[in-house]
């Protein structure tokens, strides 16, 4: 199977882009795809913290770029996952460092070496998003029940399709279901009937996330927990399977019981998209 | 003295006509054109028809200078008078003859990224919903031309029309219509509209759900979205009454037609 190049992007900041760049790539991998994520956001890196591998660095994606690196000695390999590799961003340099055609010969590099790329790019319009998407085959945007970030993925959708990229999948981020039945938060169901593209998942707001980033260990690791089995069932869903959201939100847990619902909506919702 | 200006779309961009009058007069009455109507124009190309007038470069150059002022481009000018022309050339400018066969044909404007209007009509009262409606016959725009737009237009995306606007697809917060003439969303209006954007307050903006950050109709503003609203929203009709704009429910109106 070719190798898939999914840039995962949200333009406004603070989203969870990072995270779930790390947390989609753990998962992957547990599912056994050879996976390699791509940290854009030169200047200000974060996945190699999230992802716990910070003090493996010794060569970025500049040093790739610029010659003094090969790609085999820029890529470190994950604490845990086998086939889990980070191309980590340059810290004290600026978005201007790489170009798109610098990202374009990376994933090239890439391609036929392992089953996924995942790009993680950094908040705005700009230079570094530009980068970020440039190598890309699908997108996925992520965003949180706020409507400042939801018109942030509309923005950066319609940059896309102008340029007739649509393979796009959601990620809806902080979801407070309490919230949503109080009519004081915007509904996944609403989220998706906005934005028009199909829904890849749903991650409930949840404190272990944030603990997890703390400590440089991403919740998928731990496939048991409430958001490791929604970073799960995203992975399975880029892999083809039809997963129920059901299954990251079971039963027992009644606040979920909703989840199931929307979910229900998409899978409606991507036929309509299939035929028409 | 008024309507010695007039502004029209076509094919390639706007047609600006300037009649008989003094030139200081024409110029103050295209300065308040622009002033007012400025937004829409931005980044549109300009032929400017002069009949038999004659303008020396300075002049034309002044004009010139007045469009750029709106982000406008003088592009042609249409004159018969051999002085004008000579300016004409000397200011490298395109010339045409004058013919009896001038396009009229709307078209759209090529949109610009991030329209910010420095030119704001001053803000009229909100929007409140009308009791009765009054029903006037069809306000002559009918047959004029349109423009259909098929998809969801996405926040950042402007979509300008010298006529009326139908959009099939929502129109999302970020997003913005700009027409001439009426605006119809078959799809939930999020974003902002404009109509009647050349100064015609007859205009009207329908939707399925007219929720929309901002409405402007001719030269008045509403903010709708100030209020609490209800979830569920029925097909509405936005105009102007009394100098406000008012929204209408489509059933209490849709047996006479706007």
């Amino acid at each position: 199977m070719p190798t898939r190049v999914i840039t995962v992007t949200s333009g406004k900041g603070g989203v969870g882009k990072t995270t779930t760049t790390a947390n989609l790539g753990v998962a992957l991998a547990k599912l056994g795809q050879r996976v390699v994520v791509i940290d854009t956001d030169i200047g200000l890196r974060n996945l190699d913290v999230v992802m716990g591998l910070q003090n493996r660095i010794i060569y970025d994606i500049v040093d790739l770029v610029e010659g003094r690196a090969r790609l085999r000695q820029a890529l470190i390999h994950d604490r845990v996952e086998q086939e889990l590799y980070l191309l980590p961003a340059a810290q004290s340099r600026d978005k201007s460092a790489v170009s798109p055609a610098d990202l374009i010969q990376v994933c090239t590099q890439l391609r036929g070496e392992c089953d996924f790329v995942l790009i993680d790019s950094p908040a705005g319009i700009e230079l570094g998003f530009r980068n970020a998407v440039a190598p890309a085959d699908e997108f996925v945007l992520v965003t949180t029940p706020d409507y400042s970030a939801i018109q942030d993925v509309d923005r950066v959708l319609g940059i896309l399709e102008a340029e007739g990229r649509i393979d796009t999948r959601l990620v809806v981020n902080r979801i407070r279901p309490e919230l949503v039945r109080r009519n004081d938060m915007l509904s996944v169901e609403e989220i998706v009937s906005r934005l028009a593209i199909p829904l890849l998942g749903v991650v409930p707001e949840n404190e272990q996330l944030l603990v997890a980033n703390a400590r440089g260990n991403p919740v998928a690791h731990d496939e048991t927990s409430l958001a490791g089995k929604a970073y799960h069932g995203m992975a399975q869903r880029l892999l083809g399977a039809d997963v129920p959201e059901a299954q990251d939100a079971p039963e027992r847990n009644g606040l979920f019981a909703w989840v199931r619902d929307a979910l229900r909506e998409r899978g409606g919702f991507l036929a309509r998209r299939g035929t028409g | 003295m008024r309507g010695a200006v007039s502004i029209k779309g076509t094919r390639e961009g706007l047609t600006i006509t300037l009649e008989q009058g003094e030139f200081g007069a024409l110029i103050a009455e295209l300065e308040e054109h622009l002033k007012t109507q400025g937004a829409f124009f931005r980044s549109a190309k300009v032929a400017l028809q002069v009949g038999d007038r004659a303008l020396d470069q300075e002049q034309l150059g002044q004009l010139s200078e007045l469009l750029a002022r709106s982000e406008m481009t003088l592009r042609t000018v249409v004159t018969s008078s051999a002085d004008t022309q000579r300016a004409v050339n000397a200011l490298g400018l395109r010339l045409l003859e004058p013919t009896s066969a001038e396009g009229e044909t709307a078209s759209t404007i090529p949109g610009s990224d991030g329209l910010e209007p420095e030119d704001r009509p001053a803000p009229a009262r909100p929007v409140v919903t009308a009791p009765a409606p009054i029903i006037r016959p069809g306000n002559g725009q009918e047959g004029s031309r349109g423009t259909l737009v098929r998809r969801l237009v996405r926040s950042g995306q402007v979509i300008r029309h010298t006529g009326h606007v139908v959009v099939i697809g929502d129109v999302n917060v970020g997003a913005e219509i700009i027409a001439g003439g009426d605006i119809v969303i078959w799809g939930r209006l999020f974003g902002t509209a404009h109509a009647g954007a050349m100064g015609d307050d007859n205009a009207v903006v329908c939707a399925l759900d007219l929720t929309p950050l901002q409405l402007r109709i001719g030269n008045h503003v509403a903010r709708p979205g100030e209020e609490a609203r209800p979830t569920r929203r029925s097909p509405e009709v936005a105009m102007v009454r009394d100098d406000a704009i008012v929204v209408q429910l489509w059933d209490t109106l849709g047996r006479f037609g706007v």
